[in-house]
């Protein structure tokens, strides 16, 4: 096949490129335009006087709309590193005992975490929400982690059992008759192996929870708690806002995890890939 | 998990009650809940729209997915950097990609009215969200496949990559064309891939939200599932009826997910 078909591999690579950052490429054209710009018939392909006036109104504006893309940047940004390190956390000891360790009721405990992962999840949405409700955690930010957290656990947790399980248990066992404790061997033995599976699970646990839309705008009733999904998709439902603002808005949701996914593509593949190949 | 375990069976039991916190107090009802939604017009277009999107969504998904994955199978230069853009859609949030797809659908601005125009394929700019139901739908949905091909293209590559290569060099010898050697050799040996990577993009479709919630609001034209599950909970605050629906959801999940397994998976040995 070398050399045969390289036409076909070109409008493949040609596909992909175009399909993935035109998209792109056209919310941040809007995004630099001003209003007029962009009403014209046929459309700028590229911004005529590109300016930065709908990033600078966000970012340092006054008014409604610029605090609340502010505030809801910063919910964002502390919910989802919450949500990660706790699911980190958690999800380590979990796999670290199912890799390593027999215990009563092992197996039926493993596989009721996977099964969790099979359910929609949306089908936890009415019952989660009342469960707030009742211990009074709607509207914030503990809800929210707590929320995620239970949403990602089961990911995070198979993904790292899958790595932990390919990591030699010989240097375990070594610390083990040296007299290290479990706790020791798995604080100073596994974890520093296993830092590429934390790393990868770490970027896709931080992902999913940037992208969170339904479970936030059921748990957050204002401002205080709302993550910037929730806000974009308010002020878009307003009609007031102009689309070269909000499309502003969308680029400053996008860029986080853009620079995430160019930057350390490597983990993110090897880790969904531990995540669901079986 | 607890926190995953304990909703869902909330979720089988209270579907059989009435649960309205503006009508208390919760009590036994049956089949009510179950009967209220299949007389409810929304719901009944929804189960249609659902069934939509999710044909165009797996069909779609997979058939780009297989095309992605064979352009990424063999190394090249740039490679790696192909599969960090291909990858890209995946990470972003489905709020902000309706946002984004709004700017190329829009019926007065819309990039695709503009790039049409300019071809002189179309004299006036069209309406392509909220007038044609079929329309609206394919609109939708293309944007959540943008979101949810590179997953699929990720698990498709995969088994690409352990079909041993004799086997591509064999047929090359034996004088196969590509096309005969992607269909006898590379289709077959990638079902494992591609059943779960269907099975995925079932899961995600079934439960389409952000992108038509986003793109086209309460309109019923191109309304999900989900988008009345939502509805029905909190806006018309019926839990009881919301519960049915989301269980009915999730039985609908796993009996397709089973049926693609079995008409897709072929167990596969080198």
């Amino acid at each position: 096949m070398r050399g045969r078909t390289p036409w076909l591999r070109r409008i493949g690579v040609l596909f992909i490129v175009l399909w993935s950052l035109v998209p792109i490429y056209w919310v941040l054209n809007i995004s630099l335009q001003t209003d007029a710009q962009m009403s014209a018939k046929p459309a700028h392909y590229v911004p005529p006087t590109p300016s930065l006036n709908n990033y600078l109104s966000l970012l340092t504006g006054g008014g409604n709309v610029p605090y609340s893309i502010r505030q809801s940047t910063i919910n964002i940004v502390i919910e989802c590193s919450a949500a990660t390190i706790v699911t980190i956390v958690l999800a380590s000891l979990a796999a670290y005992s199912f890799a390593r360790m027999k215990f009563r009721g092992r197996n039926v405990l493993f596989y009721t975490v996977l099964a969790t992962m099979a359910f929609p999840p949306y089908i936890t949405l009415i019952p989660l929400y009342r469960i707030m409700t009742f211990l009074g955690l709607v509207n914030t930010y503990t809800g929210i982690v707590l929320v995620y957290v239970s949403g990602f656990i089961p990911l995070a947790t198979w993904i790292l059992y899958n790595y932990m399980l390919s990591l030699p248990i010989a240097l375990e066992e070594s610390g083990q008759v040296d007299g290290a404790s479990r706790m020791q061997v798995l604080w100073h033995v596994v974890l520093p192996l296993a830092r590429p599976g934390i790393v990868s699970t770490a970027i896709i646990t931080f992902i999913f929870g940037w992208q969170q839309f339904l479970f936030p705008l059921v748990l957050s009733s204002d401002i205080s708690t709302e993550p910037l999904t929730v806000v974009i998709a308010a002020l878009q439902g307003k009609h007031t806002v102009p689309y070269t603002l909000l499309s502003a808005a969308g680029v400053l949701a996008i860029v986080v995890p853009a620079v995430i996914a160019l930057a350390l593509n490597r983990y993110i593949v090897s880790g969904l890939l531990k995540g669901s190949v079986k | 998990m607890g926190l995953a375990l304990i909703p869902a069976a909330f979720t089988i039991v209270q579907s059989f009650f009435t649960v309205q916190p503006l009508n208390p107090p919760t009590r036994f009802s049956g089949f009510d809940n179950f009967r209220r939604l299949f007389s409810t017009d929304a719901v009944i277009s929804s189960i249609g729209n659902t069934g939509l999107y999710i044909v165009i969504g797996v069909v779609l998904s997979t058939v780009l997915a297989i095309f992605m994955a064979v352009t990424l199978q063999k190394n090249f230069f740039g490679r790696s950097i192909l599969i960090a853009i291909m990858v890209l859609p995946w990470a972003l949030p489905g709020v902000v990609e309706g946002i984004v797809w709004a700017n190329i659908w829009n019926s007065n601005t819309g990039l695709l009215n503009s790039l049409l125009t300019s071809a002189h394929l179309i004299d006036n700019y069209q309406v392509f969200l909220g007038q044609h139901r079929l329309l609206t739908i394919l609109a939708i949905e293309i944007v959540q496949v943008w979101q949810i091909t590179p997953l699929s293209t990720l698990l498709i590559m995969a088994s690409l990559q352990n079909i041993p290569n004799d086997l591509f060099e064999a047929a090359e010898l034996d004088g196969s064309s590509p096309w005969a050697t992607f269909r006898r050799i590379t289709l077959p040996l990638i079902r494992p891939g591609i059943t779960i990577a269907m099975v995925q993009a079932l899961i995600q479709t079934l439960n389409v939200f952000d992108q038509p919630y986003i793109l086209n609001g309460s309109a019923t034209a191109g309304s999900s599932l989900t988008m009345q599950t939502y509805f029905i909970s909190f806006q018309n605050l019926d839990f009881g009826e919301g519960y049915a629906l989301s269980l009915l959801m999730a039985v609908a999940t796993m009996v397709i997910s089973l049926g693609v397994l079995k008409l897709v998976y072929r167990p596969v040995e080198f």
